[in-house]
């Protein structure tokens, strides 16, 4: 199973037809299935479709907004990564996303699926293969230069890591006043409309401090400020782990319309593979410290590997 | 292989270093050789640390608030502190000091020696240790906090350098508030000593004050007006400054294990602090009398 070459990722491509549930996006491909693996697909479906009553259907179904051409290399992309610390961590990482999708990490815990993030945010560097993002290679960056590229990234912690020395509205302006000219007005507008596209209202959580809010709303105020920047990448560690199955579908609703509406491109690392298929263009199941399968949640569903059902069995 | 340890990999620091062949040496000079490199790196991620943090102090972006607020954070809300211990210093070495002077009669040199012991030694070390104890024993709690709770990662992210952010406002703080308050306890201590030459030993203030500054007049002067014992004075908080909040940063950045691992950056920062402030000290004076001429 280990050893089990990646399923070829597939080309985003542009959707025959408009989804039928408001809830996929394009790049889906189930209706292509045999009808046995559509079968399980559709039991799958039916499982997390309850949850999915509430979701908005995309405004512009299939249409986020793209800037660059289809050539265009991909925007995350980690070619044979590997690193070890005393002991080998990951071996061989091979995964892309391309502009728009979200791709989930899923697997056992102490797989390595929040150190891939790290690779990504190039905090760790790979002792062999390489990182690139939107075609330009990450590893051999100076830490200086690796503090511009983060710029384009905006990451979600598990524990949201809101600097509890300051209130919401300094969290959110944190970037905006690090990196950009922006007068303090127009800093103050741009936290309410993230705020607002994060469900929180403004005028009521603006002032708080971190340690007065929920957990849900911590976490919507991490996406807040990971997003106050408008960046390219938005990546997320674990963004529903210890939330309540509601604040659960809030939060994946959430990174749904960040990805549906202004078409970013997401990597999601996911213990909760219910939510990891509502979100996902792509999964990737990291197992025994490689990517044991790399694809869309039709093709995992459908595949018959042992592990991958018995990865699945819980859904 | 990447040798994990304290964390500083993402802060800049490389700990990579080729895997050691481990097939010729026996066990126990591996772990020496680990432990050996094992030191020497924690040494060079020490002064890398405090090279970068000192470097930034001239590099924009200037964080003037967060200096600011470090410099109220270890200056103004140490006082009460270092009021408290110089006053008490001053006091009780004018006491001891009197019953051994008055053996030989020589009671109204008080003034001499405690002003000697205050500004020459014992207020850089007293307010080095209550710093390294109050403040010290902060930074690393809050740096260790932040760091267990991922907002160092956090700051990375967003593009920041933690460095930049959150050690050299620390450390500029520490640098010119610790002689701000070396200069507060050595007159404090000085004001005790008076106190108890007054109402104990019987020596009238005039003649305190004016064995005072015989003392320092008589320590000699760098460029006519500047007092050999200021030079020391001062010199000495300003490294303790840096000293302090250099570990304290370095403790709190390595955090690891969760709270466990913030109290224990907390204990080696005010360990670690101490020892270096009393062992420094000895070499700075010991550099200082061979350099400032004395008598």
């Amino acid at each position: 199973m280990a050893d089990r070459p990646p399923t070829k990722p597939p080309t985003p491509g542009t959707p025959a037809a408009p989804p039928a549930d408001p809830d996929r996006r394009e790049g889906d491909r189930r209706t292509d299935l045999p009808a046995a693996e559509g079968r399980k697909t559709a039991s799958v479906r039916q499982a997390i479709r309850s949850e999915l009553e509430g979701d908005e259907p995309p405004t512009t179904p299939g249409d986020a907004p793209r800037t660059r051409g289809p050539d265009a290399p991909p925007v995350v992309q980690m070619e044979d990564v590997s690193l070890a610390f005393e002991n080998p961590i990951l071996e061989h990482i091979t995964l892309a996303a391309n502009e728009g999708e979200t791709v989930v990490l899923v697997g056992e815990s102490g797989t390595g699926k929040s150190t891939a993030l790290k690779l990504i945010l190039r905090l760790l560097v790979p002792d062999a293969g390489k990182v690139l993002i939107d075609g330009d290679d990450i590893t051999n960056l100076s830490f200086e230069e690796a503090l511009k590229v983060r710029q384009k990234m905006g990451m979600v912690f598990q524990g949201a890591a809101l600097f509890d020395s300051m209130s919401v509205f300094e969290n959110i302006a944190y970037p905006l006043r690090e990196h950009t000219q922006m007068s303090e007005d127009e800093i103050a507008g741009r936290v309410r409309e993230k705020l607002q596209f994060v469900d929180l209202e403004p005028d009521r959580v603006m002032d708080q401090m971190p340690a007065e809010l929920s957990g849900g709303m911590r976490k919507r105020v991490g996406i807040a400020r990971g997003m106050a920047n408008n960046p390219q990448i938005m990546l997320y560690d674990e963004p529903t782990s210890g939330l309540d199955p509601l604040t659960t579908g809030t939060i994946t609703r959430l990174i749904m319309k960040l990805q549906r509406e202004l078409g970013v491109t997401s990597v999601v690392v996911s213990h909760d593979i219910r939510s990891a298929f509502r979100m996902a263009s792509k999964v990737a199941l990291l197992h025994e410290r490689r990517i044991s399968f790399f694809g869309t949640p039709e093709e995992m569903t459908a595949s018959e590997d042992k592990y991958i059902q018995d990865f699945l069995g819980g859904l | 292989m990447a040798v994990s340890g304290t964390g500083f990999a993402p802060y800049g620091l490389d700990r990579s270093f080729p895997a050691p062949d481990r097939t010729r040496l026996p066990a126990f000079f591996t772990r020496l050789n680990d432990a050996a490199k094992s030191k020497v790196l924690t040494l060079q991620e020490y002064f890398v640390l405090a090279g970068k943090s000192l470097r930034f102090i001239f590099a924009r972006p200037f964080y003037a608030q967060d200096v600011i607020q470090q410099m109220d954070e270890i200056g103004v809300k140490s006082l009460g502190i270092v009021l408290l211990t110089g006053l008490f210093t001053g006091m009780v070495l004018a006491l001891q000091s009197s019953v051994q002077l008055k053996t030989f009669g020589a009671t109204m040199y008080i003034g001499n020696l405690v002003s000697a012991s205050m500004i020459r030694e014992l207020g850089p070390v007293l307010a080095g240790l209550m710093v390294a104890g109050r403040v010290g024993s902060g930074i690393a709690a809050q740096l260790g906090s932040m760091r267990v709770t991922e907002q160092i990662d956090a700051l990375n992210t967003l593009g920041t350098d933690p460095i930049k952010k959150l050690v050299t406002p620390r450390v500029l703080a520490a640098l010119i508030m610790l002689p701000v308050l070396t200069i507060i306890n050595d007159f404090v201590g000085i004001i005790g000593g008076n106190i108890i030459a007054s109402l104990v030993v019987g020596l009238p203030a005039s003649q305190y004050w004016r064995t005072v500054w015989d003392q320092i007049a008589n320590d000699g002067f760098v460029f006519r007006y500047v007092p050999n014992d200021f030079i020391q004075g001062i010199t000495k908080p300003f490294v303790f400054g840096g000293l302090i909040s250099i570990t304290a940063c370095y403790f709190g950045l390595g955090t690891t294990g969760g709270t466990e691992g913030v109290g224990q950056a907390t204990t080696k920062t005010v360990v670690t602090s101490s020892i270096l402030i009393l062992v420094i000290d000895y070499f700075i004076t010991q550099l200082l009398l061979s350099v400032l001429s004395y008598g």
